[in-house]
Parts: C-alpha cells; sequence; structure tokens
C-alpha cells in the first residue's frame, strides 16, 4: 500500500494538467480515492454492469448503539476473566500434583526422633528406634574424646578426622548399622573400644570407624542438632 | 462512561497491566475460591469431621 500512496501523493504534486498519469493508474477505485484526496468512504467498483450484486450491505442496524468502547471493555474483561480463572486452576493443579509428591503426615511425624541427652550418663550407651533403623548415641568420657583424636587419620580404611564426625565431641550419634552387610554392631566391644559386629567381624574405634574386618566405610552419622543443651534431635 | 473508559485505560489498555491484573485477580479468587469451598465441605460434613468431635475425646481440647 505504501508505494502505492507515494505514488499518488506524487501524481497529485504534479498538478491537475498532468491528469493523465492519475487516470493511468486509477484502475482501482480506492486508489482513486487517494488520488482525489476526499475522504468520502462511499466504494464505488471499477467493475461495470455488475452493481446490485457487489453492493456493500448497510450494517448500520447491527452497529452497537454505544460508542463501542462498552463492548470493549466487556470484551477484555471476559478474556481477562477466563484468563485469571485458567490460571487458578493451572496453578491449583500443578501445586496438588507436586503435593501429591511430598511426605504424608504420618511419615513426616515418624521422621524426627527426640532425645534427652540429660538422662545417658558419661561413658554409656543408648540405642533408639529412627526410621525403623537403630541410632547409637554414645555419651563420651573425655578419655575417649582424646582416645579419638589421638588415631592416625590417614592410616583409617575411611580417612575422617574425629572432629569431622560429632557436632559436640562428648556426644557420639550414628547410625547402628555395620556398613558391611548391615548387621547391628554390639556396643563397647571390640578390640578397639567401641563397636563390634557380631556378623562378620568388623571392629569399629570409639568414633565409630572401621579398624578391623570386613566394613568398608565408618558407620553413618545421621543428622542431628541440639536445639537445647540437654536436648538431641535426630531427622 | 468516563469510568468505563478510566477502567479500559487502567487495566486493559498496556499488556503488562493486563497481565498484572490477571494474574492479581486469579490469586485473589483461588484463595475465595478454596475458601468457599471449604466452607460448603464443612458444612456438608459437620459433625462427622474429627475437629467436631475432638472435644469428646481429649480433655482440655481447649488447650490447644
Amino acid at each position: 500500500m505504501a508505494p502505492l500512496t507515494t505514488l499518488a501523493r506524487a501524481a497529485v504534486r504534479s498538478s491537475a494538467a498532468a491528469s493523465l498519469p492519475v487516470r493511468a493508474l486509477s484502475t482501482s477505485a480506492a486508489c482513486s480515492v487517494a488520488a482525489s484526496g476526499t475522504t468520502s468512504p462511499s466504494y464505488s467498483s471499477p467493475f461495470k454492469g455488475a452493481q446490485k450484486s457487489t453492493q456493500v450491505p448497510d450494517f448500520s442496524h447491527y452497529m452497537a448503539k454505544s460508542s463501542g468502547s462498552t463492548n470493549q471493555l466487556f470484551g477484555y474483561f471476559m478474556v481477562g476473566t477466563l484468563g485469571a480463572i485458567s490460571a487458578a486452576g493451572a496453578k491449583s493443579t500443578i501445586q496438588e500434583f507436586l503435593k501429591n509428591m511430598a511426605a504424608s503426615a504420618d511419615v513426616l511425624a515418624m521422621a524426627k526422633v527426640e532425645v534427652d541427652l540429660a538422662a545417658i550418663p558419661e561413658g554409656k550407651n543408648v540405642i533408639i528406634k529412627w526410621r525403623g533403623k537403630p541410632v547409637f548415641i554414645r555419651h563420651r568420657t573425655q578419655g575417649e574424646i582424646e582416645e579419638a583424636n589421638k588415631v592416625n587419620v590417614s592410616a583409617l580404611r575411611d580417612p575422617q578426622a574425629d572432629e569431622d564426625r560429632v557436632k559436640k565431641p562428648e556426644w557420639l550419634v550414628m547410625l547402628g548399622v555395620c556398613t558391611h552387610l548391615g548387621c547391628v554392631p554390639i556396643g563397647e566391644a571390640g578390640d578397639f573400644g567401641g563397636w563390634f559386629c557380631p556378623c562378620h567381624g568388623s571392629h569399629y574405634d570409639i568414633s565409630g570407624r572401621i579398624r578391623k574386618g570386613p566394613a568398608p566405610l565408618n558407620l553413618e552419622i545421621p543428622v542431628y542438632d541440639f536445639p537445647e543443651d540437654d536436648k538431641l534431635v535426630i531427622g | 462512561m468516563a469510568q468505563l473508559g478510566t477502567v479500559y485505560n487502567l487495566f486493559f489498555r498496556r499488556n503488562y497491566a493486563m497481565l498484572a491484573t490477571v494474574f492479581t485477580t486469579a490469586f485473589a479468587w483461588e484463595m475465595l475460591y478454596d475458601n468457599t469451598m471449604n466452607k460448603v465441605w464443612d458444612n456438608i460434613n459437620k459433625g462427622r469431621q474429627w475437629k467436631d468431635i475432638r472435644q469428646k475425646y481429649i480433655q482440655g481440647a481447649d488447650d490447644e
């Protein structure tokens, strides 16, 4: 359209005297309207003889009585409402689907175990059940802590310093599952004063590190925390 | 008529304004819908849910 209009403007600029190129151009009626410069909306077909069937009907009866902006507003309002309801529905669908994968309330209730540490005297082991597995808690004496720190870490099968295995040195918390084949080791037994697995003879020291026997790794440390001084939360 | 034009100019004219309006409406509508539906559900199941019969079984239920 743009080149046609420029052409038409150029034709007008070249004065009415040279009207021949304008006439030549005006095979299309719309172009002739643009060239003459009038803004009449009437449409005259360039094809003579077929006036009846090509006449544009009168739509004024169907046109909105109001200015039209009410309809526009209503249209956008409906689009926006549909969008809002769809967005809420989509969000709800995804949220419920993801909630489906979350742990249920009974699982969450079993996930944490709280232990009162004041009831455990120094130098004693306590075994509690956590998520179906035994957890060893040992209140270590000062001598045991020193013994655990004295060990040459680099000579161990699974080298790990004692301070990496405990949060408070007097409290050793670890899963009571032998890393060999999953038996439960016996406390205060074995060659290293720690734990001894009766199934295949793995010896763990006072920090729960594997020292002798078939087990490949140290006893596992669960996630735990001391929310208060005399309270331990595992999980 | 004039206030309708204001509404249009404020909420629908620019795309980001319309998007913001739609999402804000969605948020508010979802809360309203959820609350209403929960109330309907509680009303239909009145007297059958744990929170309705809890004080019959647990002494001092008002403490919690």
